[in-house]
């Protein structure tokens, strides 16, 4: 008992200190930042002061900020769960099956060549202008690098644990679900976290584009544009930073919690 | 080995053609509609009626490809390595560099167009910040990772700072740079079209789409998407693959992954 709650200690500690480390250059960059913006070096730069009142401004006096988050939100969970879901589906079939790999590898090469911001006007024209685009970008931003981990994750299990499973007799859905899923985590687990980054970033990307939303955390930036609010555009870039940040290390902690932690890759 | 390589490739081919195929089959019988999908015998007119335009907007496109991209490239290998050599300076910018690579290079547009205008200084200037950013990040690793008794015995036998850098520390590194190049090549690329998108003025793949877009002219859309891709696909394929065979492959340090 008294180990594990030195152990907790130990951890927060670290944690702590590590969180100390990564705060600690934004504590000097923002007042130099402030300096400059004060003294008008840079025209149009706002000072980080500015942007956290429009940040109180519209988080609080005129509560739109929430909505704005509410929607890229929603909008991220429902295509990145979509994303998953067909990845590992269609991942899964091409890794077993080598007459639907065979099709699908050269198709899937071309699709994966083209950017995800380039598939917006085509999503515009064929599902309009609202969110079902969006939701697209979003699914087809993390579709093609997790369906790519998976079958990279099915074609590197180890040869000799599917002959044990054969071996040991196990059926070809037992050795699915027993053998190669679990194998293949090590490269779907990766692949997921690169996959948020995508789907983020396509997200953002998308909402700038698609004109018949109102919430959205890239249509807030978007629409500042119309009325040159820089303090409001600021602020988008701020919460999209730290969203961003905030997913990457929420799919790495997950990672660590996972196959880091089973041993299966060592700690990078 | 080389004749099924050679097979693959065939079958490779044919079944992109069949799914032309099978679209230009689709739009015919009105299973899908043209004005929504366009079809391959209307993009293939386009390309051949238009292919001056379409080259010319290739040109742009990739002339400020390659300009912000090797900006970024110099700067951020030059930086990178100053990170890795001083754990210090690695500590105060490694944060700041984790948080501003989550910025998608889209949204800083609104902002760049507020301080350059439309036009290339806004688009070449997100270029070079979106490929800086896994450049520095990787060299920074790369020369982090080097085998210290590499570094002592290059100094045990008298190399100067010079001949560290040159002989040990950037051939260590490259393996990691050339990742982050590819990222930041493949980031860059796809930055600039988005930016192409609302920034530009006049030229370049990304505002013949965008342009063509809200003309509901969907033929172009395709054209454009289809270039695109054949044009990635030989940036990563041909140019990146053979600069790989050049120099990590030559120099053994990278074991080629079968799959």
């Amino acid at each position: 008992m008294y180990c594990t709650n030195k152990n907790l200690k130990e951890t927060i500690k670290t944690t702590l200190k590590n969180t100390l480390i990564f705060i600690l250059p934004f504590l000097v960059v923002i007042p130099f930042w402030e300096v400059i913006s004060q003294l008008n070096i840079i025209a149009q730069l706002p000072a980080p002061s500015e942007i956290f009142e429009k940040f109180l401004y519209m988080a609080f006096e005129i509560d739109v900020l929430t909505q704005h988050l509410i929607g890229s939100i929603y909008r991220l969970i429902i295509g990145y769960i979509l994303a998953v879901t067909f990845g590992i589906f269609l991942g899964t079939i091409i890794g077993l099956k080598k007459i639907i790999s065979d099709i699908f590898t050269p198709i899937l090469s071309l699709l994966i060549s083209i950017p995800t911001i380039a598939w917006v006007p085509v999503l515009l024209i064929t599902l309009g202008l609202g969110d079902e685009t969006v939701i697209a970008a979003v699914f087809l931003g993390g579709f093609f690098t997790i369906t790519y981990s998976v079958i990279h994750g099915i074609k590197t299990v180890n040869k000799n644990l599917i002959n044990a499973g054969k071996i040991a007799g196990a059926g070809k859905y037992k050795l699915f679900e027993s053998v190669l899923l679990p194998g293949s985590l090590v490269s779907l687990i990766p692949g997921l976290r690169l996959a948020i980054g995508y789907s983020w970033r396509a997200l953002v990307g998308a909402e700038m584009l698609a004109a018949m939303i109102r919430w959205g955390v890239g249509k807030m930036i978007f629409t500042a544009r119309m009325s040159n609010v820089v303090e409001t555009m600021f602020l988008g870039l701020v919460i999209i930073g730290i969203a961003g940040l905030l997913l990457d290390r929420l799919l790495l902690y997950i990672e660590y919690r996972t196959v880091v932690k089973w041993g299966m890759v060592t700690e990078g | 080995m080389d004749f099924r390589k050679k097979i693959g490739s065939f079958l490779a081919i044919t079944i992109i053609l069949l799914f032309f195929f099978i679209w230009e089959l689709f739009s015919n019988y009105e299973i899908i509609q043209i004005a929504l999908f366009s079809k391959p015998s209307l993009i293939f007119g386009e390309i051949l009626e238009n292919s001056i335009e379409i080259i010319a907007h290739l040109l742009v496109t990739l002339y400020r490809l390659v300009l912000s991209f090797f900006i970024a490239m110099f700067i951020g290998i030059f930086f990178g390595m100053i990170m890795g050599y001083s754990r210090y300076v690695y500590r105060f910018f490694n944060p700041l560099i984790t948080t501003l690579m989550a910025i998608p290079g889209i949204a800083m547009a609104p902002v760049f167009i507020i301080w350059f205008g439309f036009g290339d200084p806004t688009i070449l200037s997100i270029g070079i910040i979106v490929a800086f950013f896994p450049i520095v990040y990787n060299s920074a690793i790369g020369v982090r990772s080097i085998d210290k008794n590499h570094v002592n015995a290059a100094k045990i036998m008298g190399a100067n700072k010079k001949h560290l850098f040159l002989k040990v520390y950037l051939p260590h590194s490259f393996t990691y740079i050339i990742i982050g190049i590819k990222l930041g090549l493949a980031r860059c690329w796809r930055t600039v079209i988005a930016v192409e998108f609302i920034a530009a003025t006049g030229f370049g793949l990304g505002y013949w789409i965008w342009d063509a877009y809200e003309y509901l002219n969907v033929t172009i859309v395709y054209t454009g998407i289809i270039i695109l891709a054949i044009v990635f696909f030989t940036i990563e394929k041909v140019i990146i693959r053979e600069v790989e065979k050049r120099t990590i492959d030559k120099w053994g340090v990278l074991h080629e992954q079968e799959s």
